[in-house]
């Protein structure tokens, strides 16, 4: 078991966003392909660079092991003459598998006894397994884009130059034969294109160590971790040089790390009159063009960026003066389109909306605005702060207003924190330009809510309407299809209720959003919604029977759903509620067959019954006011007050008794019960789970 | 090879390094890119937005036959035009455009050393492709390939052409596209495109500036709306027409296809165009792209591919 296997892909600039996916794929599906011929590797890793892909296999054996297979051939009938000698049929069977004539066994075949041939299987070597899987996995990855070059014969993601496979016992001593794209295996690679521009031969590795050797002597740093961890030390180093720390980006420190082959970074220093201009400005100006990080200062941005380059030195100082000199002349554009943003009120801005189209059967972004204002307005009512709603109208009608400007025309990513810093500068006051900034706030998962009681209703009045007006042109995300980002809007929505929170019906919130488009898509948006709750809710932790009973009883104030649902956590498990689980399952079975009956206790006579009549009216009473406070866990310990009466009255009283009238009030009782539990959650959906 | 010894304090100079002047980057390159077999051709004389809708490029890419060229395009993209106050923008900039067809095995060391014809030392700094595609849809085309970014400045375009005209391609050219101005001023160290020396004593903004103030102007204020309109409806009846005739005139379609393009430009430009007529826009101009392509094609299989027997141009 000391076969070692290499195997390395390389070509032209792998796109970065393409290799998580691409390492993962190559590992998994070799694993399985091996799996399925009986091969289990002592260590399989993947490896890449923004040049390479690389595997590494060792453990393995020389063939994969030797295999019995019985093959069904005729039935005994037909097989064997009546005297027990085989009939030619027999012999053919044999024949036609290659086993001796004496070695046909009988076994129990699907439609009675049959003959069978065992045959033995011999293990295939396992350069030739290993050559055969390569050559379906390679060419079957999957990459956002693929392209054609030279001849155009091929697809992958980039030209491929070489293919490296070697296999050995101990020590990678033989070409394994394949030719991918073209490209026939052989055992030399490239280095980096700077550091060590010629082949570095990989005949002879011993071990993964040495072959990770080999590659860094030639300027190459194959282990994507290896390469995280080398920046970041790098990134703190320098920092640390001009007494600062680096502002943490983990998108972009995961995208360097796949960007190169060598982790290098480079400290550039910035004009101090750039910090003039608004942090977010300076920030996304150096990430969108240059991909630099930036340092800080107690909390305020430094004068400083950091500059990735794929070489480990800056022998002339060029890439830190030139990665400077970017920085500055896209610092200037910048400054020059701030500028000229400047000189044109948001009011203006906001006035060109009336041709900027939201959604070509939807009309413009100012009536977008405009229907957001409303809705915002609605909110704000039922939220009981109608004290706000200047601030709403104002903040909704120029919402929009900095998609006009020069800086997103830019910097898309900047849309919304430009309004705010346009709507300060203007004068407005705080509720307003900080609606404004958060009101793309959270981005589905990503990121924080708003702070403000303004920013939350806007952002939610926002993704509503974009929910609603989609949905009543029945654009409704379904599998992998979500052209308009939906299911990120209704989160986004989802969590400012829940995490803001917002303390307004979802359910309501939808009523009103899909007003202006005559209400249709409405329910489907609904049940969209609550399937993000219930995403929203599991992402926060419940375990998902929790959740299930939690959104089947209640949805659209994820908040408390949120809080109901982390009190019934703590307390699903605890032996009454698996009572409760069996009782209230018996409850909504009875109902939902036989109807709700009529609340009339005065004519339950057996003891149970009235026990439970008073229960339910004691319970009834109390649950308001616990609901009220959101008292959640006190408010189902209550409920589960009710598991033993009820227990006995399924015990002691039958509901379907001859008599109508006692029969309706029993099922009047239970349908009491049902409402009382369905304030909170449907217990009976825990049971599966118990 | 030109080589200025200038002594810019300022600049790029390495040990070994001399920046260099905008006119000796264009000499050079035409001269590198000339020794590799490329025809050193000249621009196109029409407006167009990029060195790509030059025949030489649009159409040559199309079908089997081998072909090499370079050449300098001034390129109008009247949006970008900013009356010759932003140091970075241009509405008019020149472009150095290379097709290399098929794509050789070995063209992104080849780009890396026509970087040498512009006096960088690749050894010496941070040359990196990064993902970026590219896509005409005026022109039905799209490629896959990379911006290079020397020491984090964007400097050239390398793209795989994998469908022109709406044509899948086969087999595929290497288009490389230097942005001029920007390399100059990389090179040069000058924080405005209008500082840049043309050649020594004579900045760029003395050449150019006025053109770029006037250009803007006209663009955004001054164009006249509805006769930009009339004359792309023209254009658009006339290309067609061309392709109707019995042996189809393509180089007059795909000049009236340029010239929709170019007034589609204006139009937007001048703020006429709201976002659902520009696709629409956009979807005629490429109809009558796609049809030349389709014609320019036809022409040359009827020729018999001549440039096949030839080999490479």
């Amino acid at each position: 078991m000391s076969g070692v296997f290499l195997f390395e892909l390389l070509c032209e600039e792998i796109p970065a966003n393409a290799l998580p996916g691409a390492r993962r794929q190559l590992a998994s599906r070799v694993r399985d392909k091996l799996a399925a011929e009986g091969v289990e590797p002592a260590r399989l890793d993947v490896f890449s660079t923004s040049r390479r892909l690389s595997l590494w296999v060792e453990g393995l054996p020389k063939a994969t092991p030797e295999r019995v297979e019985e093959v069904l051939g005729p039935p005994v009938s037909v097989a064997y003459a009546p005297d027990g000698s085989l009939t030619r049929a027999g012999e053919g069977f044999a024949r036609a598998q290659g086993v001796a004539l004496e070695a046909l066994e009988v076994v129990a075949g699907p439609k009675g006894k049959v003959v069978a041939a065992k045959k033995l299987i011999p293990g295939r070597a396992l350069p030739d397994l290993l050559s055969e899987i390569l050559l379906q996995v390679v060419p079957s990855l999957h990459f956002p884009k693929t392209m054609r070059w030279g001849e155009g014969n091929f697809t992958f993601v980039r030209p491929v130059h070489r293919v490296v496979a070697l296999w050995g016992q101990g020590q990678l001593a033989e070409i394994v034969r394949l030719s991918l794209f073209g490209v026939p295996s052989g055992s030399a690679t490239l280095g980096h294109r700077v550091v060590h521009p010629g082949e570095v031969d990989l005949f002879g590795v011993a071990n993964l160590e040495e072959y990770l050797r080999r590659l860094a002597t030639a300027g190459v740093v194959l282990d994507p971790q290896a390469r995280r961890e080398t920046l970041r030390r790098r990134a703190a180093a320098l920092a640390a040089e001009v007494g600062c720390t680096v502002r943490s980006d983990p998108t972009l420190e995961e995208e360097h790390v796949e960007l190169v082959e060598h982790p290098g970074l480079v400290r550039g220093e910035l004009d101090r009159t750039w910090l003039a201009l608004p942090e977010e400005v300076v920030i996304t100006t150096l990430r969108h063009h240059q991909k630099c990080l930036v340092l800080e200062k107690g909390g305020a941005l430094a004068p400083y960026f950091l500059a990735v380059c794929d070489r480990p030195d800056d022998p002339e100082g060029h890439v830190r003066r030139g990665n400077e000199w970017v920085a500055e002349a896209r610092l200037a554009d910048a400054h020059f389109f701030f500028q000229e943003d400047l000189k044109v009120p948001l009011t203006a801005m906001a006035e060109k909306l009336t041709t900027v189209a939201f959604h070509a059967k939807l009309g413009s972004y100012a009536e977008k605005a405009s229907r957001i204002e409303q809705l915002a307005v609605t909110m704000a009512e039922a939220l009981g702060v109608s004290e706000l709603e200047g601030f709403l109208r104002t903040a909704a009608r120029l919402a929009k207003a900095d998609l006009g400007s020069h800086m997103v025309g830019e910097f898309p990513e900047l849309q919304g924190v430009m309004g705010g810093i346009y709507a300060q500068k203007g004068g407005y006051p705080r509720e307003v330009f900080q609606a404004i900034a958060e009101q793309y706030l959270p981005a589905g998962q990503e990121g924080p809510v708003p702070t403000s009681v303004t920013g939350a209703i806007l952002g939610a009045a926002d993704r509503l309407d974009t929910l609603a007006a989609l949905f009543s042109l029945g654009e409704v995300p379904s599998g992998s299809k979500d052209p308009f980002a939906l299911r990120r809007h209704a989160l986004s929505v989802v969590r400012i209720g829940g995490e803001f929170p917002l303390n307004l019906p979802l359910a309501d919130a939808v009523r009103w959003a899909a007003q202006p488009f005559g209400g249709s898509g409405a329910p489907e948006l609904a049940s969209f919604l609550r399937e993000r709750e219930r995403f929203f809710l599991e992402w926060k932790g419940l375990p998902a029977p929790v959740a299930d009973a939690v959104l089947a009883a209640r949805w659209g104030l994820p908040a408390d759903e949120l809080a109901l649902g982390q009190a019934l956590a703590r307390l699903w498990q605890e032996p009454v509620f698996v009572q409760l689980a069996t009782a209230f399952k018996r409850v909504r079975n009875r109902v939902s067959k036989e109807g709700e009956g009529e609340w009339a206790p005065e004519r339950l006579g057996e003891e149970a019954e009235r026990r439970l009549a008073q229960e339910v009216q004691r319970v009834e009473r109390q649950l308001a006011e616990l609901v009220a406070e959101k008292a959640w866990e006190q408010a189902l310990a209550l409920l589960a007050s009710l598991a033993e009466p009820l227990d006995r009255f399924f015990t002691e009283v039958l509901v379907m008794c001859p008599d109508a009238a006692l029969r309706q009030a029993r099922l009047g009782l239970l349908a009491k019960v049902q409402g009382l539990f369905l304030q909170l959650a449907d217990v009976s959906r825990l049971q599966q789970a118990n | 090879m030109f080589v200025v010894n200038s002594p810019f304090d300022a600049g790029l100079c390495g040990r070994r390094e001399v920046p260099l002047e905008l006119q000796t980057v264009i000499l050079n390159l035409l001269e590198f890119w000339g020794e590799r077999g490329c025809l050193v051709q000249q621009p196109y004389d029409m407006e167009v937005g990029a060195g790509t809708m030059h025949p030489e490029t649009f159409l040559r890419v199309l079908g089997p036959e081998p072909y090499r060229v370079a050449y300098v395009q001034p390129s109008r993209r009247p949006a970008d035009a900013r009356f010759g106050e932003n140091p970075f923008r241009l509405g008019k900039h020149l472009q150095l455009q290379v097709i290399l067809k098929p794509s050789p095995e070995e063209v992104q060391e080849l780009y890396l050393e026509s970087l040498k014809a512009l006096g960088i030392d690749p050894t010496m700094h941070d040359v990196r492709f990064e993902e970026d595609n590219w896509e005409s849809p005026t022109l039905g085309a799209w490629g896959v390939g990379w911006q290079v970014l020397l020491d984090g400045m964007e400097i050239t375009q390398f793209t795989y052409f994998q469908q022109a005209g709406g044509l899948d391609l086969k087999p595929i050219s290497a288009e490389i596209t230097y942005g001029l101005e920007r390399i100059a001023m990389f090179l040069q160290r000058k924080t405005s495109i209008y500082d840049v020396e043309w050649v020594a004593g004579v900045p760029y903004g003395a050449v150019r500036h006025r053109d770029e103030v006037e250009l803007s102007r006209y663009a955004f204020h001054v164009a006249d709306v509805a006769m930009l309109r009339r004359h792309f409806e023209d254009w658009e009846r006339e290309g067609f027409r061309c392709l109707e005739e019995e042996d189809p005139l393509v180089i007059p379609a795909l000049e009236a296809a340029l010239k929709m393009s170019h007034l589609f430009n204006l139009l937007e430009a001048r703020g006429a165009v709201s976002t659902t007529e520009r696709v629409a826009l956009i979807a005629r101009v490429r109809k009558l792209a796609v049809a030349t392509a389709k014609a320019y094609l036809a022409q040359r299989e009827r020729a018999g591919f001549p440039l096949l027997a030839a080999g490479a141009a």
